[in-house]
């Protein structure tokens, strides 16, 4: 197995026996959610469709992962997305075969993405490794193998040396520990489970790290080891455990 | 014909009625030309009698339109406050000839709002922003139809600002009802009136009356230290010896703290804008019947609220800027041919040659330009929103026409394009072909944008270890900049924000900052560039005598400099630039004003961060800049950059340097709104606002952003001014330590400028993580010693205390297994391999010492890829750059995820 990161995506491709190329959280229709929240903008759903066309180019992959929150309103569709979603979704479908992991905004996606596309909320194995949203409990049959989730959103304050502040989405490495208040980890699983948390493709979702780490809202982020979870710019550059960020400045 | 014979003899009567005996020269120059129809703006200091100067050939206007109909004259000023003032002076006037007023503002109860809807009042006194209201309702437009005048009262207070701005439209849309109604504007001494004239009329003839304030001056600047309790005492000795005193001071805060320690003198009261409205009202008008003989204020008084009489002003603290010493000093002797008598408190070096230059221009009567916003794209979409509700659906040609005949939206064709297609973004007008229409969001949107004014939402600060409320942040502010990490400083301490949600912001004390952020609350009122080059100049001649400074002020600025001189520091002026090197950074002394400081500051910054990739604190102030920097750039370089810049790549620069600024991010949300991308009431925390912002990118709306900061907070054809005057050799540039001027001052507006990419902050956490990993050092020798530690505190040379030799091996702690096989006499092919990796860490760092311990402690980095790294013979940034990469190609493989 070998991961490539697209910065532009953010985007992975992990590479097996097939190229896949993964994507999570793209919430198409967010802008009318923006607007009942005082924020009022044109839908950007075309340039994302792009850069995502793009990012596919770059990878050139046998199959496009969707990892869940493909679509943005709950409980139930908007115009916007009742109108934007069968373009995009053909748009994809024209140019690489789909696999899409529903995520828990993804309520009436089945009216857009076709039976064979389409798999289990819980997760599944594809290629030896588990994907699913990560919204709720994976699937038992995961546990021992590497889990590629999205839903987190994970975002990263870096300061320099001088002080500056800047942001960007990143990814999280974490090893699950069975716990009372996490994943239920069948008993005999084999080997240790990693989960790797993807950042989101949408350019307005994100959510600091730090807050993911002190108050996890997902079964998989309550069950990692956060002390030992690394984080992982879109670029692949290594930035390390939490504690490197040094938030308390004593040295 | 004598002037006041061409007055209604009713006018007349009630000018005797209210004793007035002559007319003042402002009434006699300016009643007969309004009575001809003339547009005017009067110019004249408060207390010459202005209001009746304009509202005595009104009067006698409107005694001669028939009753009834709507309102026939619009009297507008910026206060409600003043709306108050002026509305207690017409009543009686009114009372007597029979005419009606009313009054309009914020404040006024629906009652009485309704009743002007259906008897209007001939006088109708206002805001600029009710009379945007005005336009929103069908009985009250029919009203605007009848009016014949509008009186715009303060207008150098409006003519500078967007609100003013705004209501130069809004006289326009009025004019579309009510055809060509006189124009009359009262102003405070201006440096540039026909621009005045010209912001009221726009291409219509304007007539000018200036009444010079000069002669009626009587100014003195006074030393007093910067010890406050020797401050209150000389406060305390002219309050003694004085009736009826206005203290103005520059901050709030100041007024507090002076109004705390005068408090036991009694009869003094505090006025400034965080007061309600009620306390002021009190302060008011017991100054005014003489139960308080002394107001401590800021610039909350200095508009002609009509306060009785007052026999001095004193100004705490440099006033800054010249039409605000003109205009607060003017507040005494409100009467007719007296003198007015000010008196400046110096509080040090820079305040007090600050101060006697101000009070030179004062005499001289060098007033500042004001200068009015043209082309300000966000009053645009404002008016553009308004005239839309007003109309339903209307030609953007029309909007057009209104719009250029003011003198602020010449040839406005295109910017309305953008402005038009802008708002349509955020759905707040449609456009069909060249029809404008308006939306429901529309009228909503004006009901929270009548204003220009921000008015902003606060953000309360909690600190999380004393679990209170520390103060608050402009919501723009914390919208467009901050986010958890980010390190601000607000009332003199430091704070790192945890978290923001439910509309505050947690933080908690920061120890230390290298880059400090503005708290944007009270901003300081900007030194003008004529002021520090003037300042710089008394520096250089030191012919401080000639401004007449007290024996004190004189005794103290002299040995100030002979101080310098003693120091061997050079004394920066308006010929000399001196480069400080201190411990943060470096200090450029240019007395340049807040303004061309603010522009050359952050020109050079991006500069420096670019060329260095680190971010750069930046605080300044009218006379110097500290740039925060690491320690490895020193004076001498910013002189490089100082001399080979090309002055007229400055601006370009600077755009770049402001757009990933706080300043420019909060700007940008303020503009936003304004063109209803972003309602006042908006829920920021569900997503990166800051991302959003990116979608301004080469709008309209960034574009205003620029043209406002560039035009309102810095001054780059000065900066760029002073840059060319560097390298022709007409300013001389001198590095040296820290000296007294230097190090003074109060740095008044702090920003950070990043470098262009994010390097230098993932260089600088790789960093931290490599010296804070844990090491396992191993003598390869004797085999016989190991040691556990953290790289930070691992010598340059690691030496083995058994043995002395340097052949030490740098492991990473899991590694510590393989060191324990060595031993072993019998090993197998595995375990030899082991060993002679082990040996191989141990040559390299044996050859390149502490730098080979840092490679080897990197992720996925041994001995092979370490020594790949060291070959490059990188250092420094671009040493960790390769460690980077190594530990990028690591991160791509399975032994990393497995």
């Amino acid at each position: 197995m070998n991961l490539e990161f697209i910065s532009e995506g953010p985007a992975l491709v992990i590479e097996g026996e097939q190229r896949l190329l993964i994507v999570a959280d793209l919430h198409f229709g967010i802008e009318a959610d923006l607007a009942a929240h005082g924020l009022h903008f044109r839908s950007r759903s075309a340039g994302r469709l792009e850069r995502l066309m793009r990012v596919i180019d770059l990878a050139d992959p046998d199959a496009l992962v969707l990892l869940g929150d493909i679509k943005h309103s709950i409980p139930s569709l908007t115009r916007q997305e009742y109108y934007e979603m069968p373009g995009i979704l053909d748009a994809l479908r024209a140019r690489v075969p789909l696999i899409v992991f529903p995520g828990n905004h993804d309520i009436g996606i089945e009216r857009f993405v076709r039976e064979e596309e389409l798999r289990p909320r819980d997760g599944a194995l594809v290629d030896g490794v588990a994907y699913l949203h990560g919204h709720m409990n994976p699937a038992p049959s995961l546990f021992g193998n590497l889990m590629v989730i999205g839903h987190h959103h994970p975002l990263i304050s870096l300061r320099d040396e001088v002080g500056y502040a800047m942001q960007a989405p990143a990814y999280i490495r974490a090893d699950i520990e069975p716990g009372e208040h996490g994943v239920p980890v069948p008993p005999g699983s084999p080997g240790k489970t990693r989960v790797l948390f993807m950042p989101a493709f949408n350019e307005l979702a994100g959510y600091d790290i730090v807050k993911i780490l002190k108050d996890p809202f997902s079964p998989l982020s309550r069950s990692m080891n956060a002390d030992r979870a690394e984080i992982i710019l879109a670029d692949g550059t290594l930035i390390g455990p939490v504690s490197a960020l040094n938030l308390d400045e004593d040295d | 014909m004598k002037t006041t014979e061409r007055l209604d003899p009713r006018v007349l009567a009630c000018i005797k009625k209210r004793g007035f005996t002559s007319l003042s020269d402002a009434q006699k120059q300016a009643i007969p030309l309004i009575l001809d129809g003339k547009h005017i703006v009067l110019i004249a200091p408060t207390g010459t009698g202005k209001t009746e100067s304009a509202m005595f050939p009104v009067f006698n206007g409107l005694l001669s339109l028939p009753g009834g109909g709507g309102f026939k004259a619009l009297y507008i000023t910026p206060l409600r406050s003043l709306n108050r003032d002026i509305l207690s002076r017409m009543q009686w006037w009114c009372a007597e000839l029979g005419l009606t007023v009313g009054v309009r503002h914020g404040d006024t109860p629906m009652g009485e709002r309704r009743k002007q809807a259906l008897s209007p009042p001939d006088l109708l006194i206002t805001t600029p922003e009710t009379f945007q209201a005005l336009f929103m309702g069908k009985r009250l437009r029919q009203h605007l139809a009848h009016v014949k005048y509008v009186i715009v009262d303060e207008i150098h207070e409006l003519a500078g600002s967007k609100r003013g701005a705004q209501l130069a439209v809004g006289l326009e849309r009025l004019h579309v009802y009510a055809g060509e109604f006189q124009r009359i504007g009262l102003s405070a001494t201006v440096g540039n009136p026909e621009d005045i004239a010209g912001y009221l009329c726009g291409a219509r003839p304007c007539s000018i009356v200036q009444v010079p304030v000069a002669k009626q001056l009587e100014l003195s600047v006074q030393y007093v230290g910067d010890d406050f309790r020797h401050q209150t005492e000389v406060l305390k000795k002219h309050l003694k010896c004085e009736g009826s005193t206005l203290i103005f001071v520059n901050t709030r805060v100041t007024a507090e703290a002076l109004g705390h320690a005068l408090f036991s003198h009694g009869d003094v009261e505090v006025h400034h804008g965080s007061l309600s409205r009620e306390v002021r009202i009190d302060a008011e008008d017991r100054f005014k019947k003489g139960e308080i003989r002394t107001l401590i204020c800021t610039s909350s008084m200095e508009l002609g609220i009509d306060i009785g009489r007052v026999d001095h002003v004193i100004q705490f603290g440099s006033p800054r800027e010249v039409a605000r010493l003109v205009q607060r000093v003017g507040r005494a002797g409100h009467q007719l041919n007296t003198i007015s008598r000010g008196t400046i408190l110096a509080t040090g070096f820079d305040d007090l040659l600050e101060s006697l230059v101000i009070a030179k221009k004062a005499r001289a009567n060098e007033i500042e330009r004001v200068t009015p916003p043209r082309h300000a794209a966000d009053v645009l979409a404002n008016q553009v929103a308004a005239i839309a509700v007003e109309y339903g659906e209307i030609e953007r040609s029309k909007i057009r026409e209104i719009c250029e005949r003011t003198s602020l939206y010449p040839d406005c064709g295109t910017l309305l394009d953008d402005v038009c297609r802008q708002m349509e973004d955020h759905r707040l007008i449609r456009i069909d072909g060249s029809r404008i229409i308006t939306t429901a969001r529309a009228r909503r949107y004006l009901a929270g944008n009548l204003s220009m004014i921000h008015d902003e939402r606060k953000v309360p600060i909690f600190d999380i270890v004393s679990r209170r409320t520390v103060g608050t942040l402009d919501e723009s502010f914390v919208v467009g900049w901050v986010h958890t990490g980010v390190v601000f400083i607000t009332k003199g301490q430091l704070w790192r924000v945890l978290e923001i949600a439910d509309g505050r912001l947690t933080v908690e004390p920061a120890k230390k900052a290298i880059g400090e952020l503005p708290s944007w609350e009270g901003e300081q009122i900007p030194v003008p560039f004529p002021v520090a080059q003037e300042a710089g100049m008394m520096r250089r001649t030191r012919d401080i005598a000639a401004y007449h400074p007290e024996p004190d002020g004189l005794s103290y600025a002299e040995g100030f400099l002979r101080e310098m001189d003693r120091n061997r520091s050079l004394v920066p002026t308006d010929e000399l630039i001196t480069l400080e090197n201190t411990e943060d950074g470096v200090v450029c002394n240019v007395c340049a004003g807040h303004k061309a400081n603010e522009a050359l500051g952050r020109v050079i910054s991006i500069l420096v961060s670019a060329r260095y990739g680190t971010t750069v604190g930046l605080e300044l102030d009218a006379y110097r800049m500290l740039l925060r920097l690491p320690f490895s750039i020193r004076a001498a370089d910013i002189r490089d950059i100082l001399l080979s810049l090309d002055p007229a790549h400055m601006p370009g620069i600077l755009k770049l340097a402001l757009k990933r600024t706080a300043l420019f991010k909060w700007k940008l949300v303020q503009i936003a709104k304004k063109f209803g991308a972003i309602d006042p009431d908006a829920d920021y925390e569900r997503i990166s606002i800051q991302r959003l912002l990116d979608f301004f990118d080469n709008t309209v709306v960034q574009q205003e952003a620029y043209r406002e900061l560039l035009s309102e907070y810095m001054d780059i054809d000065t900066a760029a001014g002073i840059v060319s005057l560097v390298q022709s050799g007409k300013i001389r540039v001198e590095l040296g330590p820290l000296s007294l001027i230097g190090a003074g001052g109060l740095l008044s507006s702090r920003d950070q400028i990043p470098p262009p990419t994010a390097d230098s902050a993932v260089l600088a956490t790789l960093k931290r993580r490599l010296s804070q990993d844990d090491v396992l050092l191993a003598c390869m020798n004797c085999r016989d010693w190991k040691s556990r530690t953290v790289v930070s505190r691992v010598d340059d040379h690691p030496q083995c205390p058994k043995c002395g030799a340097r052949l030490i091996a740098a492991l990473k702690p899991y590694e510590e297994e393989q060191y324990a096989l060595l031993k072993k006499p019998k090993k197998n092919a595995e375990e030899r391999a082991t060993e002679q990796r082990l040996m191989k860490n141990a040559n390299i760092v044996l050859s390149s010492g502490k730098k080979a311990i840092i490679a080897l402690s990197a992720r996925g980095v041994g001995p092979e890829n370490a020594s790949r790294i060291l070959a490059t013979l990188t250092e420094d940034d671009a040493f960790y750059r390769e460690i980077l990469k190594a530990e990028r190609t690591f991160v791509q493989t399975h032994r990393y995820w497995a």
